[in-house]
């Protein structure tokens, strides 16, 4: 090395300014430095809404396989009538992987609840006490009924990858309430990811601090990299030291570059990541919860290793599916603008999520419970700390399930008609759009009900107007609701 | 052809009624006719209906009062919107002309005579004038025509807008800069004082020098290879449900490395990648190049499991050729053809004829591995024609059978609900002592007996045969039970002499009587000796046994069984206890589906009637016509398999096995419709291969004939894109070529040249590399890529200057040049440089940084099961196996580029989950492990010095070396090490 050909650091100032100005610097923390617009948690409509908002946040719950309407929500007496008898419809039906079977009744009772005296499913019993805050909406239809296209339709309004995630939108538009915690938190199934995995909370083509972070309560290591890992060298000393270190000589870079918003950015990134260790930590805290919230939620004592080795069970599914609602809890709390939270693991065997081919019966039961039993939870309890006239949540699924029966025991997927309901953030109850008589296709045909108006609902309980929240993208304004959409005027208040 | 002969017919109609009427107004045919389709349609037709005021038809248009009121054009609404000093329509596009605008009123006012039959279709003018669709222009040079060009266009903007700018970057910068921006990874020490002595004497020299020593490094192909996958959407598993891996891609990728530093004539690069087969047939390389159009993500479920019988599987299969024909036209076109699925472009003069044009070009091919090398062409070709024949009996056997079950499904799934629950509530469950199991044979009309002894001679009056169960191959009930057979007793051991027979089933074939029992009676008489005999075997998995789950021989009443004392002896036998044992053919232990004998009674009948119902329901024929098929696939699949597999890429394909209802077309063209809002419900007009027309009234479609060859219509494509008159694709790809060297593009929206996209900054640069791509007979990248690094604005500082700032802040004018940050596979392959442990071999299966778990069905891909310091791994990144479903965390949250879309830039966020991910992360930290071994601690001073140059490409300052030694010295080196990684001056590039 020639040390007279080799320079430090003298390019674009002169040495003296540069170590005057760094000096001046590191006295006042980040005070000397113009920070830019990079790491700012405002949304692009942040201050500017297109009208005044209902709502400030939501929560997307997701039921991966394809959840029954028929056995759940949307109640079809006249299965129980024909129970068994070959199926007309009237139409030639092609499903998905099987021919259509005879009638196939729900294997639950219905009863009535609340004052609508709404019919619920033995297996969604618990959300019985909050039916009269639920909007249903009971004529959903979907495009295909393929799980990875069903299930992107429903996170990004499009049925092929590419494109951002509602969260993602949702986060781009109204940025985040702290800016310690990611804006769009997603709390996928401990047993795996849906179909197309983190395609479904990718922020596509809006810049990347709106993808999903990824949290998974209940593990050893909830966030990716919030912590050192296990190493033989990190010790807190030298890891606390190591980013003072770090943040001083990130400083005298930036300082001797004026003009790029970026490199100071880059500094504040390291001090926000340590803010968000605490904040993170903080909201993942569950030990202070009372008993009695945690055992509304239905956490079991155990706590989240509880055993569905053997068999899915609905102890299991309580606990699973409670905590990610408690946890959602707590970070809506916090200021996350959008939470996603999974039911359900991929394919496998033997089958833990809601693709009831085979067995309704055997699948659903646990399933159900404990989602019913996690959501209800969530609705009373955002209730009674008031958050619930600001907090939209939204069940939804990637399609229905058929009427007729697969083999003898399951359903195959039906995405003619199938169920979401939402909740809160200025949502009337009630219900919006039936299916036919048997859950096989909407009732008035003309008049069905795309993710695309539900997204534009959603969307204007939040203040904004969904034909105008738009990114190109590859010579297209691109929306969250493509070139459709309406908003559901009666469902808002 | 469809679409000439309709228009032309409707002008003959036209004609006619405009001499009928007698009217000497403006022809209705020939100019009002034109007018409105190209001027209204677009919003006013059946389906969109815009103010209520419909032209499709004659009826429609004069269905809004006061629309069209025939003979006062004043009146009339149609008039009065399009006339005037401030029309308001069109809404989008030129107003009418003076003389459009009196044609119209000239028809108005002469009645509005509109023929009845005549249709009105959208049919927009082809608006042209843009300066992306402007024919290439060569521009003169500046005046400082005895520089490099590329200076004389920056710097007349610059002078033209009085910014100064800034100075030349000093040498170390300089190195630095450019070995990332040509090589993606790190200058070593070596090479910085090689080139900053060098520059000492003639930098000129030493510049040109270096350029062409990085231009010919085998780096440079990987690291201009990244762009280029970032384009081809490249990734490694296909994405959507399931996320199966993709084994056979990583030919693409080496492909494209090696035609990067081969410096492949760029003309020759597109055409290999939408046609290589075709026009280069003799060359492997051409048939890898074809990776770039099944790059991207596929539907699996959808044409695997769904398949295009099904409503489904045609979406699947349509959404599959848009995602195809975007990547073709957003990467060597800069177009956005995929908006002119729903409509007509809204923008562009695309068509939605055009579109599905090019529908039609890829109609016969799917994504699949096919051969590139390593078998003759002549095998190839047989082997392809072997496949279709398999293909078609494959479908054909896949129509007869989901016929078959689909009667039976409409008709017997009440039974079958009532069967299972018979079954789940009585069912036995299966005793592991199946019975008696003969040899395998592949004969299946080899004879082969069980017989049984009693000791001495007996007299049963009921002799009970009953079948053996076993879920091998999914059989079950009545498993290995013989088709022919008959029962024989005797005296005589050998069977040789007075032999009685009971049953004679060999004349012809019996059902399998699954469950149920064959009962014979005995003959009366008394016999030592009971054996059966199978003439015609069953089936197990493409071979052929004879087996049995219990024999009885019982007396009147059945209150002894002589068979349980009998001594069992056969031809032969699989002796594979616990299952299977001549012994277990009288161990009184047999599958018995119910232990309820009402229940047992009521599913035999259930059984019984579903068995009527499965023969009523079978169409004559099927079963001969079955077992046909079976027979001919047998002997083609073995002629097949005897054809080596030669090496495969994944690629487009026209030729593959089928697997699950995904069927090759053979190369036989899909019909393509035009679809009206992309809705494949309503097909339109059958289309033909075709692509946008790039001049006025040219013709988009590519062949006269309605029939036509699909690997021509491809090289149609590939000539089409790479004509010399095409200014897209030369603009395109001389736009990459600056944004990959100088950071940022000259057309802020490199994958879209359209109206919806920006505009050039620098016009006449653009065209002048674009010309100079073009007419090289190289067509030499990297040589245009020498042009672009030898100017003076690529040597510029990155300094600031408050008075240009003032001006460009954003720096759009080049007047200093683009820091910029790492990307996430620099910043990788840097990590791993520093730390000794980058292993630069090249080529061949991707490194999987990932752990798969339950890979049978939906794989998992786990990240942080790997050990980082798994040697395997420490490869550049760029052979990393890509995972769609599941992307690298890491690199993921340093912004690389998404999969499942054709990534024309990388972001360039900062957040704090990056801070977290480049502090905390396993990988970095295992690397300062590494790192730290090689740092010697006894000199700490050379030791800061030394490292910190390694890092960033220059000499620490004295502030730094206190801090760093301070650090060194508190934390140790592997925690001094992890703060060097995540150094700003190392993460930015100056």
């Amino acid at each position: 090395m020639n040390p007279f050909l080799n320079k430090p650091d003298s390019e674009f100032a002169s040495g003296n300014s540069t170590r005057r100005r760094f000096l001046g610097s590191l006295g006042g923390t980040f005070s000397g430095l113009a920070l830019g617009d990079l790491l700012a948690r405002e949304g692009v409509l942040s201050g500017t809404l297109h009208h005044p908002p209902k709502a400030k946040r939501v929560v997307q719950l997701f039921m991966a396989g394809a959840a029954s309407h028929v056995d759940t929500f949307d109640h079809k007496p006249l299965l129980r009538q024909k129970d068994g008898e070959p199926w007309d419809p009237g139409e030639e039906v092609e499903l998905f992987q099987s021919t259509p079977g005879a009638c196939f009744a729900s294997p639950w009772d219905f009863r009535s609840y609340g004052e609508s005296g709404k019919q619920l499913s033995d297996i969604v019993a618990p959300l019985g006490e909050v039916v009269d805050d639920l909007a249903f909406v009971h004529n959903l239809v979907g495009k295909t009924g393929v799980h990875s296209q069903g299930t992107l339709l429903q996170t990004t309004g499009f049925n092929f990858p590419g494109f951002p995630s509602a969260g993602s939108w949702v986060s781009y538009a109204l940025g985040s309430e702290n800016e310690n915690l990611p804006s769009f938190v997603v709390l996928p199934d401990h047993r795996g990811l849906a179909s197309n995995g983190a395609k479904n909370w990718a922020p596509a083509f809006l810049p990347a601090q709106h993808q999903g972070t990824v949290i998974r309560p209940g593990k050893a290591a909830p966030i990716a990299d919030l912590f050192a890992p296990k190493s033989n060298f990190i010790t807190p000393q030298n890891d606390r030291a190591g980013l003072h270190a770090l943040s001083q000589l990130n400083q005298i870079h930036a300082a001797a570059r004026p003009g790029d918003d970026r490199l100071s950015a880059r500094v504040r990134s390291y001090e926000l990541a340590a803010s968000m260790q605490l904040s993170a930590t903080d909201a993942l805290d569950l030990s202070r919860e009372p008993n009695c919230i945690k055992d509304m939620y239905g956490l079991a004592p155990e706590g989240p290793g509880v055993d569905d080795t053997e068999a899915i069970n609905e102890k299991a599914e309580s606990e699973f599916f409670g905590r990610k609602c408690l946890v959602a809890r707590r970070l809506l709390e916090r200021g996350v603008r959008f939470v996603q939270v999974w039911s359900g693991n991929d394919n496998g065997f033997p089958r833990r999520n809601w693709d009831s081919h085979g067995d309704v019966k055997r699948d659903h039961a646990p399933l159900a419970l404990g989602m019913s039993r996690g959501a209800s939870a969530l609705i009373k309890d955002l209730k009674q700390r008031g958050m619930l006239e600001d907090t939209i949540i939204l069940w939804t699924t990637e399609f229905g399930r058929m009427p007729c029966s697969q083999g003898s025991k399951g359903r195959d997927h039906n995405p003619f008609v199938f169920t979401n309901w939402l909740c809160g953030g200025g949502i009337k109850g009630g219900t919006y759009g039936e299916s036919d008589e048997w859950g096989f296709r909407p009732q008035d045909q003309s008049r069905s009900t795309s993710v695309y108006d539900i997204h534009a609902t959603i969307l204007h309980q939040l203040g904004i107007d969904h034909e105008r929240l738009t990114v190109r993208n590859n010579g297209i304004d691109r929306r969250l609701t493509d070139v459709h959409g309406h908003v559901i005027r009666e469902m808002v208040s | 052809m469809r679409l000439p002969c309709q228009s032309s017919c409707l002008i003959g109609i036209g004609a006619l009624s405009i001499s009928v009427l007698g009217h000497s107004s403006p022809g209705f045919e020939k100019e009002i006719a034109p007018l409105l389709e190209a001027k209204c349609l677009s919003c006013h037709h059946s389906g969109e209906a815009k103010g209520d005021f419909v032209l499709s038809t004659r009826e429609e248009a004069f269905q809004l009062a006061g629309g069209i009121v025939p003979g006062e054009a004043e009146e009339s609404l149609l008039f009065q919107v399009v006339s005037g000093a401030d029309p308001e329509m069109p809404k989008k596009g030129k107003p009418l002309t003076e003389k459009q605008v009196a044609l119209l009123r000239d028809w108005i006012d002469t009645g509005a005579s509109w023929p009845e039959s005549r249709v009105l279709n959208d049919n927009p003018e082809r608006d042209l004038d843009w300066w992306s669709l402007a024919p290439l222009k060569d521009p003169r040079l500046g005046s400082s025509s005895h520089g490099n060009p590329v200076d004389s266009f920056i710097e007349a903007k610059l002078t033209g807008q009085q910014l100064t700018p800034v100075p030349e970057a000093n040498a170390q910068t300089l190195i630095r800069r450019i070995t990332y921006d040509l090589t993606g990874l790190p200058p070593t020490p070596e090479e910085i004082d090689h080139f900053l002595t060098a520059s000492q004497t003639d930098r000129e020299l030493a510049w040109g020098n270096l350029v062409d020593r990085l231009l010919s490094s085998p780096a440079f192909g990987e690291k201009f290879a990244q762009h280029w996958l970032d384009l081809a959407r490249y990734a490694e598993t296909h994405g959507y449900d399931k996320d199966k891996p993709r084994n056979n891609a990583w030919p693409y990728r080496d492909y494209v490395i090696r035609s990067l530093n081969d410096d492949k004539p760029y003309g020759r690069f597109v055409q290999e990648q939408v046609a290589g087969d075709v026009l280069f047939p003799n060359e492997p390389d051409a048939v890898t190049a074809l990776g770039f159009l099944a790059a991207g993500p596929w539907d699996f479920i959808g044409h695997w499991e769904v398949g295009e019988g099904k409503l489904d599987g045609r979406i699947a299969k349509h959404l599959d050729r848009d995602e195809m024909i975007s990547a073709v036209f957003n990467v060597f076109q800069s177009s956005t053809v995929q908006c002119a699925q729903c409509h007509h472009h809204k923008f562009d003069p695309v068509r939605m004829e055009d579109y599905y044009r090019l529908h039609a070009v890829f109609a016969a091919v799917d994504r699949a591995d096919r051969v590139y090398d390593g078998l003759p062409l002549e095998d190839q070709k047989r082997k392809e024609e072997l496949l279709s024949q398999i293909n078609r009996l494959k479908q054909e056997q896949a129509a007869l059978t989901t016929e078959v079950t689909r009667l039976i499904a409409a008709k017997a799934s009440g039974l079958d609900r009532r069967i299972s629950e018979l079954k789940e509530k009585y069912g036995t469950g299966l005793k592991p002592q199946y019975g008696y199991h003969s040899q395998i044979t592949k004969n299946q009309n080899e004879v082969k007996w069980v017989q049984l002894d009693f000791g001495k001679p007996k007299s049963p009056t009921e002799i009970r045969l009953i079948p053996a169960y076993d879920q091998y191959n999914n059989i079950g009930a009545g498993f290995g039970f013989p088709i022919r057979y008959r029962v024989e007793v005797s005296n005589d051991l050998l069977f040789q002499k007075n032999v009685r027979l009971l049953l004679d089933a060999t004349g012809e074939d019996q059902p399998n009587p699954g469950t149920n029992t064959i009962v014979l009676n005995g003959d009366g008489n008394s016999f030592r000796f009971l054996r059966i005999t199978a003439t015609k075997l069953r089936e197990r998995k493409a071979d052929f046994i004879f087996a049995l789950g219990e024999v009885e021989a019982v007396n009147e009443g059945g209150a002894a069984n002589f068979a349980r004392e009998a001594l069992v002896t056969a031809k032969d036998s699989i002796e594979a206890p616990v299952r299977w044992g001549r012994t277990n053919l009288v161990d009184g232990i047999f599958f018995r589906e119910l232990g309820n004998d009402k229940a047992l009674d009521e599913l035999q009948e259930l059984q019984k009637r579903r068995a009527e119902i499965e023969k009523s329901v079978r169409p004559p024929g099927t079963d001969s016509r079955l077992s046909e098929i079976k027979t001919e696939l047998e002997s083609l699949q073995k002629a097949a398999s005897a054809i080596p597999e030669g090496k495969l890429v994944y690629a487009a394909a026209t030729h593959f096995p089928r697997g699950g209802r995904f069927t090759a077309t053979s190369g036989t063209p899909r019909p393509i419709h035009l679809l009206y809002r992309g809705d494949l419900t309503t097909p339109g007009d059958l289309m033909f291969p075709g692509a946008p027309p790039l001049q006025q009234n040219r013709s988009g479609i590519f062949f006269p004939e309605t029939e036509w060859n699909e690997g021509d219509a491809r090289a149609e494509l590939a000539r089409y894109l790479t004509n010399r008159e095409n200014p897209l694709v030369w603009r395109s790809i001389a736009n990459r070529l600056w944004q990959w060297t100088f950071g940022k593009p000259l057309v802020g929206t490199p994958n879209d040249f359209g109206r919806g996209g920006m505009k050039p900054t620098h016009p006449e640069l653009l065209d002048y590399l674009a010309t100079t791509l073009r007419d090289d007979p190289g067509q030499s990248m990297k040589s245009l890529v020498r042009l672009l690094v030898t100017s003076r604005a690529y040597r510029r500082s990155s300094g600031h200057d408050e008075e240009n700032a003032k001006v460009d802040a954003g720096n759009s004018l080049l007047w200093r040049f683009h820091r910029r940050r790492l990307t996430a596979e620099e910043l990788r392959d840097s990590i791993l440089a520093v730390s000794g442990n980058l292993d630069r071999s090249m080529g061949g299966p991707g490194f999987q940084d990932f752990v798969i778990e339950k890979p049978q069905h939906s794989p998992h891909y786990q990240y942080h099961l790997h050990d980082p310091n798994d040697p395997k791994s420490h490869r550049r990144t760029i052979y990393r196996f890509v995972v769609r479903s599941q992307p690298q965390p890491m690199l993921t949250t340093l912004d690389c580029a998404d999969p499942s879309m054709s990534v024309p830039e990388r972001d360039e966020s900062t957040t704090a989950l990056q801070a977290l991910t480049q502090w905390n992360n396993r990988f970095v930290e295992a690397m300062s492990v590494n790192y730290a071994k090689k740092l010697d601690a006894n000199d700490p001073e050379k030791l800061v010095t030394e490292s910190f140059r390694q890092m960033t490409g220059r000499l620490p300052s004295m502030q730094e070396i206190e801090i760093l030694s301070a650090h060194l010295k508190s934390g140790g080196t592997a925690s001094y090490a992890r703060v060097l990684m995540n150094l700003n001056a190392f993460v930015y590039v100056d």
